[in-house]
């Protein structure tokens, strides 16, 4: 199983952190022998077994680290007051 | 220092006070620790105002609970009210917890003294204590060399003499292999058998809070102290625990102890040699041995750290500045606060993620993680055969003796291999304990170890009382 430095960079958006380009190149080379090793589970048959607590049915989303800025603007924007970036809501108590 | 039993009994019998036992803790780790790092805290203050009540108790005439005046480190990621916990992370570095624990709160309940919390790898990612924030904790037998992880610090704390017993957890071997590297006792029970309320989650299919001791009595006693079902824990079994010492038998007879075929192959001949002399001496107790076919074991190793990396890279989430954790308040909109206030995780705990992230994506999800987890319920099966034709199984603890502190550091690959024996139990959901069975030709102790069924812990403390009644 191949890893790529894209793999990394892609896996650590998800997790949304940020990676140097030096631990990109170290984490590359770790992962590589890592899922080297772990496509040697290839070889065991599961065809027949079932897993209770899995969602079979789950929706895969699409791989990409999700980010709404219209979302945030127009709910900005129902505020009336902005401080340092943070929306001022009504006292409550 | 006294064993925990001996404690209780000269407690309860007023020949000791606690204080007098706690101070004697407080002085020997005052001694100890600045060479081996095995305390990252140590509650003195309380430590003393806890012993005062159980004193003030005991004079009252009141009965006094089963480890009455008894000190007992835990790891610094299980729960204390008003004390850090920060899974010796600079990610909760000021973190206090807001509850307390089942497991601190059965000991408490218990008349324990907390004494203090315990140096550990990252978020208990790790074999060698090395990835800790407060730095490496080294092992009492040899300064030079790891203590083992993630438990380390308790594993040192106990080894050290400095506490009769403490807590770690156990998620691929995290008490079982430092117990082992640092020749004294480590019991992780069957999947269930204890509470994780109130213990910070690294993979919930596999974290088990366990005990670190000096002998198998004390490791029994402070299991069965703290097991049992918890109503805010659902995972928690809802099966009674039985007093352990009352499963103790002169000798084996009748007890089957499976050898599983193919585990010693390749193996550190001196790790072979003492799991020979161990079979041996099993069967001069009674026991008979039998040889079994577990095929699928070599497989629990890979399937283990994908499993544990996605469920990490989902617990993990919300360290993200919101919910928990560091606040990067410097970031100019979300997804740079989200990066940023991850950045204080450590470059073990970051490829982790990175690993479990990986396997999740859609792209990797069914060769990685749906066969990981296949292939664990195929183990599951395999291991559950084999139980019903044996008792217990003996295995090593670890492939090797502990290890210099940096020798692996170049090559993570070996050090994941170093829970080859223990990370089965956890794939496996078994009851584990790991025991000292002599030293190998550098004088560094070699661990042996009994896997039970869930559930039976009884089985395996008691053929590990046996052998070390034996040694």
């Amino acid at each position: 199983m191949e890893i790529t430095k894209k793999d990394v960079e892609l896996a650590a958006k998800l997790a949304k952190m940020r990676v140097s380009e030096e631990e990109v190149t170290i984490y590359q080379e770790q992962l590589e022998a890592l899922f080297k090793w772990v496509a040697e589970l290839a070889a065991v048959n599961t065809d027949d077994v079932k897993l209770t607590n899995v969602n079979h049915c789950a929706h895969m989303r699409e791989d990409v680290a999700v980010s709404h800025p219209e979302l945030a603007a127009s709910l900005r924007a129902a505020f009336d007051e902005e401080k340092d970036q943070c929306a001022k809501v009504k006292k409550v108590l | 220092m006294m064993t925990v039993l001996e404690i209780v009994k000269a407690v309860s019998a007023g020949k000791k006070t606690a204080v007098e036992v706690t101070r004697e803790c407080l002085a020997k780790i005052a001694e100890m620790n600045p060479s081996i790092n095995a305390f990252v805290e140590v509650f003195e203050q309380d430590a003393l105002a806890r012993a005062q009540e159980i004193d003030a108790k005991h004079a009252r005439g009141e009965q006094l609970g089963p480890l009455a005046g008894v000190p007992v480190a835990i790891k610094d990621n299980i729960l204390y009210k008003g004390h850090k916990a920060t899974c010796c992370s600079k990610m909760l570095e000021n973190y206090v917890a807001s509850y307390t624990s089942t497991v601190v709160e059965k000991l408490l309940q218990a008349d324990a003294v907390i004494i203090g919390r315990t140096n550990m790898d990252e978020f208990a990612m790790g074999s060698t204590n090395q990835t800790s924030v407060y730095g490496p904790v080294k092992n009492p037998v040899n300064l030079e060399c790891v203590p083992g992880g993630s438990s380390g610090g308790s594993a040192a704390a106990v080894a050290a003499g400095m506490v009769p017993a403490a807590l770690g957890t156990d998620t691929g071997g995290s008490v079982r292999q430092p117990a082992g590297f640092c020749g004294i006792v480590g019991i992780k029970p069957g999947y269930g058998r204890i509470s994780r309320y109130g213990v910070i989650a690294f993979a919930s299919s596999a974290d088990q809070v366990g005990v670190l001791a000096s002998t198998v009595a004390d490791a029994a006693k402070v299991l069965e102290t703290i097991s049992g079902k918890d109503v805010h824990d659902s995972t928690s079994l809802p099966a009674p625990v039985p007093r352990y010492d009352t499963f103790f038998t002169e000798g084996l007879k009748g007890v089957k102890v499976g050898l599983p075929k193919g585990f010693l192959d390749g193996l550190n001949p001196d790790i072979k040699e003492k799991i020979d002399q161990a079979a041996s001496r099993l069967q001069e107790l009674g026991a008979t041995l039998v040889e079994v076919e577990i095929p699928l074991a070599k497989y629990a190793a890979p399937s283990y750290y994908i499993i544990t990396s996605a469920e990490a890279s989902s617990n993990l989430g919300r360290y993200d500045g919101i919910r928990y954790g560091y606040a990067d308040h410097s970031a100019k909109d979300l997804n740079t606060y989200y990066e940023g206030s991850r950045e204080p995780f450590g470059l073990e705990v970051k490829k982790r993620l990175i690993i479990g992230t990986y396997a999740l994506t859609s792209e990797r999800y069914e060769e990685c993680f749906l066969k990981a987890m296949k292939v664990r319920e195929l183990i599951r099966e395999d291991f559950k055969k084999v139980f019903s034709q044996v008792d217990v199984l003996l295995t090593p603890t670890s492939p090797t003796t502990a290890f210099k502190l940096g020798q692996h550091d170049e090559d993570p690959l070996a050090l994941y291999l170093a829970d080859l024996y223990t990370c089965q139990g956890n794939i496996g959901g078994l009851a584990g304990i790991s025991i000292p069975f002599g030293k190998d030709a550098k004088g560094l102790p070699v661990g042996v170890q009994f896997y039970g069924p869930i559930l039976e812990e009884e089985k395996i403390l008691n053929a590990a009382y046996n052998l070390e009644k034996s040694v």
